[in-house]
C-alpha cells in the first residue's frame, strides 16, 4: 500500500528534519514538553510558506459566556481558519507545529552527543531487591511457571534413550539356541535398551519354528535391516513422550540488588523585581533543559523549586518560571531554604543532589559573601551551579556571580555560568553540566 | 444512486451497503425536490483504516507517493479526528462524486453523512469556483495519472526518488501562492501566452491518454517544433504575477549543486511542477469556500434529518446528539459559522419579501409599519397550511392535485399505495410546497425575527420599492408571499459566492453579537494576547483576514529580471499584517531551488524598540510600531536583509484596509 510507505517516509524526514537540539533549546518552544516526554518540534516537516506573523495577525475568537471585556488576555490563540491541519480537511495538509517526541534518556543521550559530554550517574547507597527475570528454576512451583519446553526436551531425551527398533530385537529372539537371557546380554553389548521383561514377553509370543529362524546373531544381522531411533522417529513420529516428575522445573525469578540512581535538583530562581521578563526566559530555557537531562540521567529525578526575593518559599513546577513578585533580593534565603528541605527529605548518603540558582546577580550587600558562600559549603552536593541572567550586561551592584566565581575558584562542584542571550543557553548548560563532569571522583558515592 | 462496494467478501460492508441503499436514494431524490442540483454521488462502505487513509489523501484513493500523506494519516490516528473518529463525513469533488462511509457508524450517523454529502455534491456542482477549475473535475482519475507519473518518476534510476521527493517539496512550499481567482489553465499557455512551450504540449498530449501512434501520426516533431518557434517569451510580467507556480514553470530554472550554476528544467522537473499546480488549482476551491460549503451542507442536513424526520424517530435523538457535537468544536467553526449565516440570509429575505408585501398594503409606510403591524398575527398567517404541514396516509384525499404545491404524479403514486408515506411524506410535495412546509420565519426558533426589523431597514427596503398600495389589508399582502424567496436567494449564493465574499456581504452586526465575537491581538505591553475588540467591524475584518487568499499573505512576482541579472523579485502586498519573516527566509530558499539564480522579496516589517515598549508599559498602551521596507535575498549561499527607502515599497502598502484593532487607549 502506497500510504505504509508514505509513513515510513514521513518517520524518516521526521527524523532527519528534527530541529537540532541546540537551536531547540535556545529558541524553541520548551512549554509543549512534559516533563517525562521532550517534544522537539519537527522543523521541515511543515514545509515553510509564506505566512502571516502570527502576533501581528491576532484573531478572531468566540466568547462561551458573553463577550469578554477589551484588554483580558485570551491565553493561547484559538485555531485560526488561515491555519493549515487544524481542521484535517481534504487538500489542507501540512502543519505548523509538529513535535518529535523524545524521553528524557533519549534528550540526554543526544545532548551528551552534542556537547561532547559523558556523565556518569552515580549510585547512591540505596539497596533495593527486586525481582529480576525468571530465569532461576526450583523444582516445586506453580504450574504458571513450570517450565514446559525443558520438561518437553527431557522427556523426549527420555524417549530418545529408552527406544529401540522392536523388529530388530525380536529377530534376535528368532536365533536358535539364545532365549531371552542371552538375547538380554547381546543387547547390552549392542547398547540396546531393552528390558529383560519385554524380551521374555516377545519371546512367549514367538512359535517354536520361529525361534529358530536364524542361525546366528551374525547371520541375523547380514539379513535384518536395523533401523535407528531417529530414522524411526522421523518416519513415524513420536506418539509418545514420557514426561517424568523428576523432569519438572518450574521457573523462578531472579533477585537482583540494585543500587538505585536517585537525584534530587534543586531550582533556585529570583523573583524580585529586577527580573523581567527576558531574564525570567534565559532561566527557563537553562534551567529546563538542566531538568530534562538529569531526569535522563538518573533512574529517579525528584525536583525542588524555590523562589525567592528578600524571602524564599517552595512553589510548584507549573508556577515556578511564571511568578514576579516586588521586594528585594536575599539569596541566602533560598539556600536556607534548600538546606532544610534536603536535610529533611534527601539525606546526602541516599541521593544524588544538584543545587541550581539564577538570578541577575543582584543581592543584598554583604549577604553573597557573609551567608550565601558558607551555606553553599555546608550544603553537600554533586553541584552547586548559579546561572547569571542579564540580557544587557552587568548591571553595577550584580556581583553575586562573580563573588561565587572568585571565592571557589575551580572548585570542581561549583560551576558559575553567565547568559546574556539565547546564544548562550547552550554554553551555560555545558559549563554547568561539564563541572560536574571533572568532579567524579571527588563526590563520594 | 448505486452502492459499490469494495471487496465483496466483507459481510457486514455488504450488509450495511444494502442497508443504506434506500436511505441513499431517497436522499438524493429529496436533495432535488429541494431545488439542489447534486454531481452523481456514489458511496462506498470502507472500515475505519481505509477511511484514515482516504482522509489521508485528501478524499482519493491514489494520490502521488508524499511524506505529508502519511504525516496526515500519523494523525488522523493519533487524534481520532473529533467526533471521536467516529461519523467523519467524507467525499470528493467529483462527477460522479464519492463519498464515503465507515462501517462502524450506526445507522443515524450514516444517514447524517449522506444528506451532508449530497449538499456538498450539490455545492461541488454548482458553486461557479469550482467551475474554474473546468466544467467536469475528473478528479480521481487526474490524481491517479499524476500519481502514476509521479512514481515512474521516482522509480527511474536516472532520476533518483530523493531528488523527486525534494523537487515536490520545493514546490509543494508554493502551492498556496496560485492565482485562485482565475480560471484554472495550464502553464504554458499563462500570461505571457503566446510562447507555447513544446514539453508542455507534450505532456498534455500525455494526458489525452491518446495511443503512440495517433500521437505518432499527428503530432510529430516536426508539428511540435512548429508551435515551439513562435517568439520569446516575455520575462518581465506586465502585471504583478500572483501565479508563482505558473510564472516558475515559464521562466524558472533549477540549480545545479555541483556546477554551481542555473540549468534549465529537466523535462521531469518540469512535468512534476505542472502537476502539483493543476491539484492546487484543483483543491484551491474547496479552501476558498470552506464555510459556505460547510454550513451549506450542515443546513441541508439538518433540514432533511431533522425536518423532514429522515433520522427515524429511534434514531433522532442519537442525529442531535451528533449534530450538537460537530457544531460544538472549539474555535472558529466554518460549520457552525457557515450554517449561521445562511439561516440568516434564509431568514432575512424571507423577511425583505415579507416587509415588501406590507409595505404595499394601503396606509402602511416603513415609518409606520411597526406600529400599525402586529407581526405576531402575521407571523400566523405565514405558518404553512395544515395540510402542508402534516401529511399522513389519512390526509392524502384533502390534497388537491392541481395545486402548485402538490406534486400530482406522486400523489397519484402515494394514493395508489405505492409510497411509504410515513416515511416519506415529502414525495407529494413540489419544490413549492416543501418551501412552505420549511419556511424559516415560521419556526419557532425565529419568532420574532420579523418584528426585529429595524426602522432602517424598512426605510432601504421601501427605498426600492415601485409600485406600492396594491393590496387592501394585510391578509390579502400576505397570500402574495413567495415562500420560495429565502432558498432561491440561497442558491443563488451558493452559485456566486466564496468565502471572502460571503462573510462580507452577509456577517451582519446582528450576527456578531448575538455570537459574541471579538477581535484579539498580541500586545507588546503584557507580552501577551488580548482581548482587542468586540466591534462589529473590527470582527468583521479580522475575520476577512483569515478567508482572503487562504489566510495567507499576497506574494506575487515583480520582476524577472531584476538587477538586470535575471533575478526573480517577489512583492509581498502589504495590509498592514507583516510577514513571518523567519518562514518568509526558508520559504526563499526553496523559491531559489525553482528559480535557479538569486530570489528577493520586498516587505514591509513593523519595528519597535525595546526603549519605546518599556515606556509604553508604564503608560499601559501600546507602542506605535514604525513601518519600513525589507529586502530580503538569498543568492544561494546566505539570506541577506537590507532596508528599502519606502519609495520603493510605497505601492505594496494597502491604503484602505487597517486590520489594527487594537483601541488607542490601552488597558487605561
Amino acid at each position: 500500500m502506497g500510504l505504509r510507505e508514505d509513513l515510513e517516509r514521513y518517520k524518516a524526514v521526521g527524523e532527519r528534519q528534527r530541529q537540532d537540539l541546540a537551536e531547540f533549546i535556545q529558541y524553541g518552544d520548551l512549554g509543549q514538553s512534559l516533563p517525562g516526554e521532550v517534544k522537539v518540534p519537527i522543523k521541515i516537516v511543515s514545509l515553510p510558506e509564506f505566512e502571516y506573523d502570527q502576533r501581528d495577525r491576532g484573531g478572531v475568537g468566540k466568547g462561551g459566556d458573553g463577550t469578554p471585556d477589551v484588554g483580558d488576555p485570551v491565553g493561547q490563540p484559538q485555531p485560526q481558519p488561515g491555519d493549515d491541519g487544524e481542521e484535517g480537511d481534504p487538500g489542507e495538509e501540512g502543519a505548523d507545529h509538529e513535535y518529535y517526541q523524545m524521553d528524557p534518556e533519549e534528550f540526554a543521550a543526544e545532548l551528551d552527543e552534542e556537547l561532547g559530554l559523558d556523565l556518569e550517574p552515580k549510585g547512591k547507597q540505596v539497596i533495593e531487591e527486586t525481582e529480576g527475570d525468571f530465569t532461576d528454576v526450583t523444582r516445586t512451583g506453580p504450574t504458571s511457571t513450570l517450565n514446559f519446553e525443558g520438561l518437553f526436551k527431557k522427556g523426549l531425551k527420555r524417549k530418545l534413550a529408552m527406544d529401540f527398533d522392536r523388529e530388530f530385537v525380536r529377530e534376535a529372539l528368532k536365533v536358535a539356541d539364545m532365549g531371552p537371557a542371552g538375547v538380554f546380554e547381546w543387547a547390552r553389548g549392542e547398547g540396546i535398551p531393552v528390558s529383560r521383561a519385554w524380551l521374555e514377553d516377545a519371546y512367549e509370543e514367538l512359535s517354536t519354528d520361529e525361534r529358530t529362524t536364524w542361525e546366528s546373531f551374525e547371520a541375523m544381522e547380514s539379513e535384518v535391516e536395523r533401523t535407528s531411533t531417529a530414522d524411526r522417529i522421523r518416519r513415524e513420529g513420536i506418539d509418545h513422550v514420557p514426561f517424568r516428575r523428576e523432569d519438572e522445573r518450574y521457573r523462578y525469578p531472579e533477585i537482583i540488588e540494585e543500587k538505585e540512581k536517585n537525584v534530587v535538583v534543586v531550582n533556585i530562581r529570583d523573583v524580585s523585581g529586577s527580573m523581567r521578563e527576558k531574564k525570567r526566559e534565559l532561566v527557563e530555557r537553562t534551567f529546563t533543559p538542566l531538568d530534562w537531562y538529569l531526569t535522563g540521567k538518573y533512574d529517579h529525578a525528584e525536583f525542588v523549586y524555590i523562589a525567592h526575593d528578600a524571602e524564599a518559599w517552595e512553589v510548584e513546577r507549573e508556577d515556578f518560571f511564571g511568578i514576579r513578585s516586588g521586594g528585594g533580593t536575599k539569596i541566602s534565603s533560598a539556600y536556607e531554604l534548600a538546606k532544610a528541605v534536603l536535610e529533611e527529605q534527601y539525606p546526602w548518603s541516599d541521593w544524588n543532589r544538584y543545587v541550581f540558582a539564577a538570578g541577575d546577580s543582584e543581592n543584598s550587600s554583604n549577604d553573597t559573601d557573609e551567608r550565601v558562600i558558607p551555606l553553599m559549603e555546608q550544603i553537600p552536593a554533586n553541584l552547586h551551579a548559579y546561572v547569571e541572567t542579564q540580557p544587557s550586561g552587568n548591571a553595577i551592584n550584580a556581583t553575586h556571580a562573580e563573588e561565587v566565581e572568585r571565592h571557589f575558584g575551580n572548585r570542581e562542584n561549583v560551576a558559575v555560568a553567565y547568559v546574556s542571550d539565547p546564544e548562550d543557553v547552550v554554553e551555560a548548560i555545558y559549563t554547568v553540566l561539564s563541572t560536574e563532569d571533572s568532579a567524579e571522583e571527588e563526590v563520594p558515592a | 444512486m448505486s452502492k459499490v462496494n469494495r471487496d465483496t467478501d466483507r459481510i457486514e460492508a455488504k450488509r450495511q451497503a444494502t442497508s443504506l441503499e434506500e436511505p441513499a436514494s431517497e436522499a438524493g431524490a429529496l436533495t432535488r425536490k429541494l431545488g439542489l442540483d447534486p454531481y452523481e454521488v456514489k458511496y462506498w462502505i470502507v472500515d475505519y483504516d481505509e477511511m484514515n487513509q482516504l482522509i489521508a489523501y485528501g478524499g482519493f484513493q491514489e494520490r502521488y507517493p508524499h511524506w505529508r500523506w502519511g504525516m496526515a494519516y500519523d494523525r488522523q490516528q493519533k487524534q481520532n479526528q473529533f467526533l471521536g473518529g467516529k461519523a467523519f463525513e467524507i467525499v470528493n469533488n467529483d462527477d460522479p462524486a464519492h463519498a464515503f462511509l465507515q462501517e462502524s457508524n450506526d445507522v443515524a450517523d450514516q444517514k447524517a453523512v449522506i444528506t451532508h454529502v449530497e449538499a456538498h455534491a450539490d455545492f461541488f456542482a454548482n458553486n461557479e469556483w469550482f467551475g474554474m477549475f473546468g466544467d467536469r473535475p475528473e478528479a480521481a482519475a487526474m490524481l491517479a495519472r499524476h500519481a502514476e507519473r509521479i512514481e515512474e518518476y521516482m522509480a527511474d534510476p536516472e532520476i533518483s526518488r530523493a531528488n523527486v521527493e525534494r523537487w515536490i517539496d520545493h514546490v509543494l512550499c508554493l502551492e498556496d501562492n496560485v492565482d485562485q481567482h482565475t480560471a484554472f489553465g495550464e502553464s504554458s499557455v499563462g500570461e505571457e501566452g503566446e510562447s507555447v512551450d513544446a514539453e508542455a504540449i507534450a505532456d498534455r498530449l500525455g494526458d489525452l491518454d491518446l495511443s503512440q501512434d495517433v500521437v505518432r501520426e499527428v503530432f510529430d516533431e516536426e508539428w511540435l517544433d512548429a508551435q515551439n518557434e513562435e517568439g520569446e517569451a516575455v520575462s518581465i510580467p506586465s502585471e504583478p504575477e500572483e501565479d508563482l507556480l505558473g510564472f516558475l514553470w515559464r521562466h524558472g530554472m533549477a540549480y545545479d549543486e555541483e556546477a554551481e550554476k542555473a540549468t534549465d528544467y529537466e523535462s521531469w522537473q518540469r512535468d512534476v511542477l505542472e502537476l502539483l499546480r493543476r491539484e492546487a488549482y484543483y483543491f484551491a476551491p474547496q479552501k476558498m469556500t470552506k464555510v459556505m460549503n460547510e454550513g451549506w451542507a450542515a443546513y441541508w442536513e439538518s433540514m432533511m434529518m431533522g425536518e423532514e424526520n429522515f433520522a427515524g424517530a429511534n434514531e433522532f435523538l442519537h442525529y442531535a446528539d451528533h449534530q450538537a457535537r460537530v457544531l460544538a468544536s472549539p474555535g472558529l467553526n466554518p460549520y457552525k459559522l457557515g450554517k449561521e449565516l445562511w439561516e440568516y440570509i434564509e431568514n432575512s429575505t424571507n423577511r425583505r419579501e415579507v416587509i415588501e408585501r406590507l409595505l404595499r398594503v394601503e396606509g402602511i409606510s416603513w415609518r409606520n409599519i411597526k406600529e400599525v403591524v402586529d407581526f405576531e398575527a402575521v407571523g400566523e398567517i405565514l405558518e404553512p397550511a395544515p395540510e402542508i404541514n402534516s401529511i399522513t396516509p389519512e390526509t392524502l384525499d384533502e390534497l388537491d392535485p392541481e395545486d402548485p404545491r402538490i406534486d400530482s404524479e406522486a400523489l397519484g403514486r402515494a394514493k395508489a399505495g405505492e409510497t411509504d408515506i410515513e416515511a416519506y411524506p415529502w414525495k407529494v410535495l413540489t419544490y413549492e410546497g416543501l418551501a412552505e412546509r420549511h419556511y424559516s420565519l415560521a419556526k419557532p426558533q425565529n419568532r420574532g425575527f420579523l418584528a426585529r426589523t429595524t426602522l432602517e431597514e424598512t426605510e432601504r427596503i421601501s427605498r426600492y420599492l415601485f409600485d406600492d398600495a396594491r393590496y387592501s389589508d394585510v391578509e390579502t399582502a400576505l397570500a402574495d408571499v413567495e415562500y420560495t424567496a429565502g432558498w432561491e436567494r440561497m442558491t443563488e449564493i451558493r452559485a456566486s459566492h466564496n468565502d471572502v465574499t460571503f462573510l462580507d456581504e452577509f456577517l451582519t452586526e446582528e450576527f456578531i453579537e448575538a455570537n459574541d465575537y471579538f477581535t484579539y491581538e498580541y500586545t507588546r505591553a503584557t507580552g501577551d494576547y488580548r482581548v482587542t475588540s468586540d466591534d462589529y467591524e473590527d470582527v468583521k475584518k479580522k475575520l476577512m483576514l483569515q478567508f482572503t487568499n487562504f489566510g495567507k499573505p499576497t506574494i506575487a512576482v515583480y520582476d524577472g529580471n531584476y538587477n538586470n541579472r535575471n533575478e526573480l523579485l517577489l512583492g509581498h502586498q502589504y495590509n498592514g499584517v507583516a510577514l513571518n519573516l523567519q518562514t518568509a527566509r526558508e520559504t526563499l530558499k526553496r523559491v531559489f531551488s525553482l528559480w535557479g539564480r538569486p530570489v528577493n522579496l520586498m516587505t514591509i516589517v513593523k519595528e519597535v524598540n525595546e526603549h519605546d515598549v518599556e515606556v509604553a508599559k508604564r503608560r499601559s498602551r501600546e507602542p506605535e510600531p514604525e513601518e519600513r521596507g525589507k529586502l530580503l535575498r538569498y543568492d544561494g549561499e546566505e539570506t541577506t536583509i537590507e532596508d528599502l527607502a519606502w519609495e520603493e515599497v510605497e505601492d505594496l502598502a494597502a491604503t484602505d484596509v487597517d486590520y489594527d484593532t487594537k483601541p488607542d487607549e490601552w488597558l487605561a
